[in-house]
């Protein structure tokens, strides 16, 4: 069974069509990365999940149980980090983490789980009164909770500091260990990179692609980029036969130093190939294709 | 149950409203004076001051404290989690928008509760102390019908509050019902005696038909007057439920009754409609 199957959803707002026939699953056990830019309908995607809003068409199950028409047994199952939302009222930290464990019939004491999130100095302050950092914690807090089977994250690291992200990312690397699925949205994409097991991009309301990160860069043609600088310029003649090699997919060239995307078997062609008329290699390096140029090959 | 889980939070919550201590301090006072003042007055007891007496004087201070307080407490209960976002993460939890209804009036029933219940007992502690009697039933039963009332308000105003996203939107449908249902329903009435009349005012005694009389029921603050004459034995005449002729009409309608059947339907239909938009609307 699958952590959280989406089948055909398709949602409309006034004319905009924010998700178009969208298919996704999420296995058990595995973090999914949901990668896309602004207004692509990752939160219209994760908000449909939620129940917050009714598919116009397509259903979502998350274990097996249809979301739209059982979203409580659902919750019971699921933690959730959402966007866009704020806290209760007038209530403390503590209170609102006593509220959430009431609700999901957990048995963790609310001092611990503030503890971990690094909230206790502030547990019995108005959580209205928290900085957004602290707002962001208090409601991931909430989220793991219960011990839920999956995580369903929107933008988690919004609003925290470079620790208050590691200590999202380490949460939820223990927590995939530990046998939690991981479902998150995010812009940030080192952090989806060090912590994701597949990732999806999602574009104007489509899934234009979804694989493991080393499966992303294969497919868009390059697994890694070669900076090779010659002692001479090499002659147009040369940088043809480079972009002529099997694997190699792109070639620019600076003045004496090369750029070549290709994949890593095409590494040591394209080396030989740049000696060829006994040109001499100064300097070398070679990187993987980032997720960041993955992105934006697909976006 | 998961909506007692949302009462108790609401109710907390709702406890912590500045407003609202303040118009319960205001209503205290108000009830202290009218208790004072019919006690001493012999204009207002009728020259025959009684502790059920009392009881009635102060039904209609009630009548207006509860539906403002309510009105007050109770207009954001929904439209105001929805517009600022904390809805999200409350339905980030397992409970399902019933609970969150449900429990939003309960938890503010409860609220609503703890000055009515001051009150009371301030007003009979004071009503022994200056009439020299008491009437412990009576003021029981008042608690009850009045704890009535607080429910049937709370209940009537979160329905509102769920039938929309704006909590502007939210605080002008309450206030027009107020303003429509309390302060302006008598003209209501008589305009519709108008219409009815071929546009022309009846007059002499007898005139207005006897429909009017289940008509005037309606608001809920007369129908607590009139649930209290229905419920508490002995209720004095001058505290009858308001309206023309009332004595004269034989038929249900004229019965004291038919002013719990309407704080019955003002507990169930506004929350109904008001929860079956709320369970289909977008977040």
């Amino acid at each position: 069974m699958s952590a959280l199957t989406i089948s055909g959803v398709t949602k409309t707002f006034g004319g905009v069509t924010a998700l178009r026939d969208l298919d996704l699953t999420v296995h058990e056990g595995e973090v999914f990365g949901f990668l896309g830019p602004n207004g692509a309908g990752k939160s219209t995607a994760i908000n449909v999940v939620l129940d917050y809003l009714t598919p116009d068409t397509g259903s979502v199950e998350v274990f097996g149980v249809d979301a739209q028409a059982d979203p409580v047994a659902v919750r019971e199952r699921v933690g959730v980090l959402p966007e866009g939302y704020s806290v209760l009222g007038e209530l403390t930290g503590r209170e609102h983490v006593a509220f959430a464990v009431e609700s999901k019939g957990g048995s963790e004491d609310p001092a611990d789980v503030l503890d971990l999130v690094g909230l206790a100095p502030v547990a019995d302050r108005r959580a209205a009164d928290y900085s957004k950092g602290m707002r962001q914690r208090l409601a991931f807090g909430m989220a793991i909770v219960g011990d839920p089977d999956l995580l369903v994250l929107d933008e988690p690291t919004t609003g925290l500091d470079p620790n208050g992200a590691r200590f999202i990312r380490d949460t939820v690397s223990s927590l995939r260990d530990d046998g939690t699925a991981v479902f998150f949205s995010s812009h940030i994409l080192d952090q989806v990179e060090a912590v994701a097991d597949r990732v999806g991009i999602l574009r104007g309301g489509e899934l234009v692609a979804v694989d493991s990160i080393d499966g992303l860069r294969t497919a868009a043609g390059g697994g890694s980029r070669l900076e090779v600088t010659l002692d001479a310029d090499p002659s147009p003649a040369r940088l043809d036969a480079v972009r002529g090699l099997d694997g190699v997919s792109e070639v620019t060239a600076a003045g004496a130093t090369v750029t070549v995307a290709c994949e890593n078997r095409a590494k040591a062609a394209v080396v030989d190939e740049l000696r060829a008329d006994g040109a001499t290699v100064l300097d070398f390096e070679t990187s993987e294709t980032s997720l960041d140029e993955l992105f934006a090959r697909y976006t | 149950m998961s909506w007692t889980v949302v009462a108790r939070k609401d109710f907390r919550d709702a406890l912590r409203s500045r407003a609202f201590w303040g118009v319960s301090a205001l209503f205290l006072l108000l009830v202290v004076s009218l208790s004072v003042a019919y006690a001493q007055v012999d204009e207002l007891s009728g020259g025959d001051p009684s502790a059920l007496g009392l009881v009635f004087f102060i039904a209609t201070a009630i009548g207006v404290f509860v539906s403002i307080a309510a009105i007050l407490t109770c207009y954001k209960s929904v439209a105001g989690e929805r517009e600022s976002g904390s809805m999200k993460l409350l339905l980030a939890l397992p409970h399902t928008r019933r609970d969150v209804v449900l429990g939003k009036v309960a938890g503010r029933t409860g609220v609503l509760a703890v000055p009515i219940v001051a009150a009371l007992l301030v007003g009979a502690g004071l009503g022994t102390a200056l009439l020299g009697e008491v009437a412990p039933l009576a003021t029981v039963l008042f608690g009850l019908v009045g704890l009535l009332f607080a429910l049937t308000y709370a209940a009537l105003v979160v329905g509102i509050s769920a039938t929309t996203g704006s909590t502007g939107r939210a605080a002008a449908l309450a206030i027009g019902f107020f303003l429509v249902f309390e302060l302006l329903w008598d003209t209501v009435v008589i305009a519709l005696v108008f219409v009815a009349n071929g546009f022309v005012f009846p007059s002499g005694p007898g005139a207005l038909p006897e429909w009017t009389y289940p008509l005037v029921q309606l608001p809920p603050s007369n129908a607590f007057v009139t649930s209290l004459s229905a419920v508490i034995p002995d209720a004095p005449g001058a505290a009858a439920g308001p309206g023309p002729g009332a004595g004269q009409v034989e038929t249900f309608f004229g019965t004291p009754w038919l002013g719990l059947v309407v704080l019955l339907f003002w507990v169930v239909v506004p929350l109904a409609l008001g929860y079956r938009r709320f369970a289909r609307a977008d977040l």
